[in-house]
């Protein structure tokens, strides 16, 4: 008892509303030693579930920063229900970190016991709703806290989806309190791959439930016919056009934690760094202009 | 419309196996083919699990070039996709697949490399644990001393091998070719001991009466059973090494006169 708790305190607060970067292996060290000016770092909850080297590195890193969980590999999404556990492994990782946020996914990754390496889109159904929200319950009675539910991106629809994403989002944060991490890459990366307008998603969302933001580069793809698809690879940086979507979100939703992902062709640390201060940028200007209007 | 159980079977087996016919038709094409939009996710799948392989193989991976280990991964992939979503936990039969792959027969001492980074990532991976308090040794009677068993820490793993894997992955890992071209391949078995220690993960060769007494003690057999395994050796000297380095978690008392007298 005594050592969880002296755990929990050494826990660095609230994710506060400023630009962080997600933390992976080969910055571990750097980290430690450099302690980069970012607000807080966020990590993949999968690659602590076993402990030993990794959890050591984490141990230590939050220390000196707040720290988010986030993790891949629940399916939330799965008809054959959840891997429990997966869930308790994740349980033991989140009570012994002590993360200020957990988030996971809109998505599924599990058919008949196999783990498909990817977080794939569902049918915007009321069965799947209906499975989303039954699996976030079960998520956070076993967590005993919120999570917050990310967007996907997509490279493909089922053809027999009825609800607007954003509508089946919205839908499972009123019904089962959770909030919502708004990836605005990934909102860019499906508007563009299925015609649909970012701005209709962005104000399809509750802001109240809002609590995180992610932004991230993604690569095009050529197709036949001159068409493109944008492929959510998370391995450049942030391009201009999300860069104006995210100024836009947060005119909606006011400054929000945000952090930037990087996780193919990792780059030096001062990369990432250099694009959370284009974000902590726009976070200010964010504040400002609420100043602005509070003082008119 | 199918249940999404009936959905998400059909996209399983399209990513895993290539198998689109069911699934593609709940695909909308909208200016790509279902196929080609099924095949960006077998494409992500593949990419992924190779990467993970990559990681817990760097060895494999540069023994035997990019090409093949992808090829080799892929295969192997689809054969045995994950059954956990954390991958650090992903891989474990590579190396019985590298020795049934006929395109590697070529370099006989890969599987046994490859059993020994399985090992490696595992005891990098292991959960923390306190090391067994030796008072509560100590505590045991001494006509039961003979039955105790102990409990290895989850990062410790015996590995016998063919070939000096052990100097093959050293090599390997620091791009030594002049260390590469020193081992004589044909130097006879290694057995090795893998754990990981405060400063990282170790791998120590043992000779083999230790190495006997080792695997019956790290099996959790009773200590009368190592000792029998191997008689020649200084097994005091030999069980206070590990005591010492926590290599132990705890133990038992099996078929201990003292605890069961059954079989006094």
């Amino acid at each position: 008892m005594s050592a969880s708790a002296a755990r929990i305190s050494a826990t660095r607060g609230p994710i506060p509303r400023e630009a962080g970067i997600g933390l992976r292996f080969p910055h571990h060290q750097t980290v430690l030693d450099e302690q980069p000016p970012v607000g807080w770092l966020e990590v993949h909850t999968e690659n602590y579930l076993g402990g030993g080297t990794p959890l050591a590195f984490l141990e230590a890193i939050r220390r000196d920063y707040p720290i988010a969980l986030h993790g891949v590999g629940l399916s939330l999404g799965s008809a054959e229900g959840l891997d429990l556990g997966h869930l308790d492994r994740v349980r033991r990782t989140v009570e012994s970190i002590a993360p200020a946020l957990v988030s996971e996914h809109l998505s599924w990754s599990i058919a008949e016991g196999r783990y498909l390496a990817d977080l794939l889109p569902l049918p915007m159904t009321e069965e799947a709703l209906r499975i989303v929200c039954r699996h976030v319950d079960r998520t956070q009675t076993v967590l005993r806290r919120h999570i917050l539910l990310e967007n996907p991106s997509s490279y493909l629809r089922w053809r027999h989806s009825t609800i607007p994403e954003w509508e089946f989002l919205a839908a499972v944060a009123r019904r089962t309190g959770c909030g919502i991490l708004c990836d605005v890459n990934n909102i860019y990366v499906s508007a563009c791959n299925h015609g649909w307008d970012p701005s209709t998603y962005l104000a399809g969302l509750p802001a109240t439930a809002i609590s995180e933001i992610h932004l991230a580069g993604h690569s095009v793809r050529q197709l036949a016919g001159g068409r493109t698809l944008r492929i959510d690879d998370h391995g450049s940086r942030v391009i201009p056009a999300v860069w104006e979507l995210y100024a836009e979100a947060l005119a909606r939703f006011g400054p929000v934690s945000t952090l930037i992902e990087w996780d193919t062709n990792l780059p030096a640390l001062a990369v990432l760094v250099d694009e959370a201060a284009r974000a902590a940028a726009l976070l200010d200007c964010a504040r400002q202009k609420i100043a602005d209007a509070d003082a008119a | 419309m199918p249940t999404l159980l009936e959905l998400q079977r059909a996209a399983g087996r399209s990513i895993i196996a290539g198998d689109d016919a069911l699934a593609a038709r709940h695909v909308l094409a909208d200016g790509l083919s279902p196929q080609a939009r099924l095949g960006i996710y077998r494409n992500n799948f593949i990419g992924t699990l190779t990467g993970a392989l990559k990681l817990c193989y760097p060895a494999i991976h540069r023994l035997v070039g990019a090409e093949f280990f992808e090829g080799a991964a892929r295969i192997f992939i689809t054969a045995e996709p994950p059954r956990r979503a954390d991958l650090d936990a992903y891989g474990e039969g590579f190396s019985e697949f590298l020795a049934g792959f006929p395109p590697a027969g070529a370099v006989p001492y890969l599987p046994g490399v490859a059993r020994l980074e399985w090992a490696v990532n595992r005891a990098l991976h292991a959960p923390d644990m306190e090391p067994l308090d030796l008072a509560r040794l100590g505590a045991v009677a001494d006509a039961a001393r003979d039955h105790i068993a102990f409990l290895p820490h989850p990062s410790v793993a015996l590995i016998e091998a063919n070939h000096p894997v052990d100097a093959v992955w050293r090599a390997v890992l620091a791009w030594d070719d002049d260390a590469m071209a020193a081992i004589d391949l044909d130097a006879g078995p290694v057995r090795l001991l893998v754990e990981r220690r405060a400063t990282g993960v170790e791998v120590t060769r043992l000779d083999e009466p230790a190495w006997r007494f080792a695997a019956a003690l790290y099996a959790s057999q009773p200590l009368w059973r190592a000792i029998e395994a191997a008689p020649e050796v200084d097994a005091a000297a030999l069980l206070a090494e590990p005591l010492a380095a926590g290599r132990f978690i705890g133990f038992e008392l099996v078929d201990s006169p003292i605890t069961s007298g059954l079989h006094s």
